[in-house]
């Protein structure tokens, strides 16, 4: 357990992570330009806006601080079904900001990653947790697609369901280092190995090669899931800034497709950690351009 | 293999992921992508010294529905719980990307003509999400579907075909809900948390996850069809399943649209209505639900067959 001892953490730090990234004293909670949330609803998630190098920027993060009343499952930065909601509300409200804005005005969004899931709750899954955190990753493809560069800084816990909630829809994603106790996997080796009923020795020893299911930052990166490791967290800032622009050219430049999940495939396939995916999908495509016609004429 | 026309009166529940992906579209027009004797599986179970399956347990191809091309992702529970990872993950991704490029070259060579032979993509689930052998891959193929979703929006209709023995959770739990419509039949179940997880971190007097009526009543179908998470709860044949399919191919884009529960702010809005009244009702019980949208005996219905629980049902009224 040295993640939890490590002094130098950021998790369950996400709020001064902000106050640390945006230009000082900038940060303006609940507010999204002209829109207003109501400030006691959904207490786990950190939303509103900031100034970053000078230009607003949308900030979401999640309070690990916070526990959610109404919803008891949602407490140490668990994203619940109001979160959900909530953050998918301020990137609606973000899209809706710079509509009529030109591509090189719409604004960043910043996603600060410390999350451990979504709400494990039967309230959850009544009223459908699913949804919330579909929602919101629907929300952030759209932004991303309509022109506004979104980067995701994992600054702890980014586990499995949650880091796809809030993180892997993002543009270019960049994380602390593992030095900083950062966690990115679906599930720790130990559990893995108990579902699995693989022996740990041997799956340690097999992670060391092979990055596909071992838990880590470095191993992310070779997949092509992390654009760039940060060394130190006076770092967090000028790297955030540097992937913003980085991405608005690569938008500009009409390169989108190097970019989000998809820019991820190609990352993963040039950094040897995953090859067979591109492979599959060229020969999917040679398939049906063989028969194309028959149900394209139909 | 069933011939086509044994699929139609066939079980849906019973049948593996080929006889499905052969029985929802119309007779003799399905071609499988990948077919297992190319032998796309799994390099990283290979090298954990794990069984592998010639499809890695997903099966996809194109057939039609009517004139339009329907591209087919069907997942085989009985391959390690029909989990992703990054071979069916790209699989899956490759077979969205292709309705894509299908929708791009009807509007190309018969422009006019596009409502008429609109592509969609069908995707019959049967999984727990992520391959925990290779979770990373399976992770990061969950985000490219979502984002394959996204670039369907308004073009390529995307329907969730829920009705298998595994259900559908994990991350996929969210892709299903993502889709622009959902069809279930009444053994279909769609989640995002497993109901053994939700009775390790609540207690068994909360959510117990050995009582099946109770998993039934807070994941299965007439519960998402009450709430509106399902658009059409059919009978349990491939053939109810494929003619569903085949009204669906023919609706507007505009009716498709209309049946989306989330992928708006509007959308947002009103499943936060759903969320507000779940949170000040604090039921204990999917049927305390179910009574407040109008069921006044809400314990019959789990007992009622799918044609008299449609007759008798009260649904959400969506705003």
């Amino acid at each position: 357990m040295d993640d939890f001892e490590n002094e130098n953490t950021m998790i369950g730090r996400g709020r001064e992570a902000v106050e640390q990234i945006v230009d000082p004293g900038s940060f303006k909670e609940n507010v999204i330009n002209d829109y207003n949330f109501e400030a006691d609803c959904a207490p786990g998630s950190v939303v509103g806006t900031a100034v970053l190098d000078g230009k607003p920027v949308t900030i979401i993060a999640s309070d690990a601080e916070a526990f959610n009343d109404r919803f008891p499952v949602v407490f140490g930065g668990v994203i619940g079904l109001e979160e959900g909601y909530k953050m998918a509300t301020a990137v609606y409200k973000t899209i809706e900001a710079d509509k009529d804005k030109p591509l090189a005005e719409k604004r960043a969004i910043i996603l600060i990653v410390d999350t451990p899931g979504n709400g494990p709750g039967k309230l959850e899954e009544i009223a459908g947790m699913n949804k919330a955190t579909g929602s919101y990753q629907l929300a952030l493809a759209e932004a991303r697609k309509t022109g506004h560069p979104i980067v995701a800084c994992v600054i702890g816990r980014a586990i499995s369901g949650a880091f796809l909630c809030h993180g892997l829809q993002a543009d270019h994603i960049v994380a602390l280092s593992q030095e900083f106790g950062t966690m990115i996997h679906v599930m720790p080796l130990t559990s893995i190995s108990r579902i699995t009923k693989l022996n740990i020795e041997i799956l340690e020893e097999l992670a060391k090669e092979n990055p596909v299911f071992a838990a880590g930052v470095g191993f992310f990166y070779k997949l092509g899931g992390v654009q760039e490791i940060i060394e130190k967290i006076e770092d967090m800032r000028s790297v955030i800034i540097k992937h913003v622009n980085e991405v608005a050219r690569l938008k500009a430049e009409g390169k989108g497709e190097l970019l989000g999940p998809w820019g991820r495939g190609i990352l993963g396939n040039e950094r040897g950690g995953r090859v067979d995916r591109v492979k599959v999908m060229d020969k999917m495509k040679e398939e049906f351009a063989a028969v194309a016609g028959k149900y394209i004429g139909a | 293999m069933k011939k086509w026309s044994e699929l139609k009166d066939s079980s849906f529940f019973d049948a593996s992921a080929r006889e499905r992906a052969v029985g929802l579209v119309d007779k003799g027009t399905f071609t499988e992508f990948l077919h297992p004797l190319d032998r796309y599986c799994s390099p990283h179970l290979v090298v954990l010294g794990q069984a592998v399956e010639f499809d890695d347990g997903m099966v996809c191809g194109v057939g039609l529905l009517g004139r339009h091309p329907a591209f087919i992702i069907s997942m085989e529970g009985r391959f390690i719980g029909g989990a992703i990872g990054e071979v069916n993950g790209a699989k899956m991704v490759g077979a969205i990307r292709l309705a894509l490029t299908a929708a791009k070259e009807i509007k190309a060579k018969y422009p006019g003509e596009y409502e008429a032979k609109r592509p969609l993509v069908v995707i019959s689930f049967e999984t727990g999400g992520v391959r925990l052998h290779e979770s990373n891959a399976g992770l990061l193929a969950h985000a490219e579907v979502m984002d394959a979703f996204q670039d369907c929006r308004h073009i390529v209709p995307v329907v969730s075909v829920v009705g298998s023995k595994v259900g559908c959770f994990g991350g996929m739990g969210f892709v299903a809900a993502a889709a622009d419509v959902i069809v279930m039949n009444e053994q279909g179940r769609i989640g995002l948390t497993g109901p053994e997880v939700i009775e390790q971190e609540m207690g068994k007097e909360e959510f117990d996850a050995s009582n099946k009526a109770l998993v039934y009543r807070t994941t299965g179908a007439k519960h998402k069809y009450i709430i509106q998470d399902c658009n059409y709860l059919v009978e349990d044949t491939i053939g109810d399943f494929h003619k569903v399919l085949g009204e669906i191919a023919g609706k507007s884009m505009e009716e498709i649209e209309k049946m989306r529960r989330i992928g708006s702010i509007d959308l947002v809005r009103e499943q936060q209505e759903l969320v507000k009244l779940v949170g000040d009702m604090q039921p204990k019980d999917s049927m305390d639900v179910w009574k407040h949208f109008g069921n006044e005996n809400p314990a019959a219905l789990p007992e009622l067959s799918t044609a008299e629980f449609l007759k008798t049902v009260k649904r959400r009224a969506r705003s």
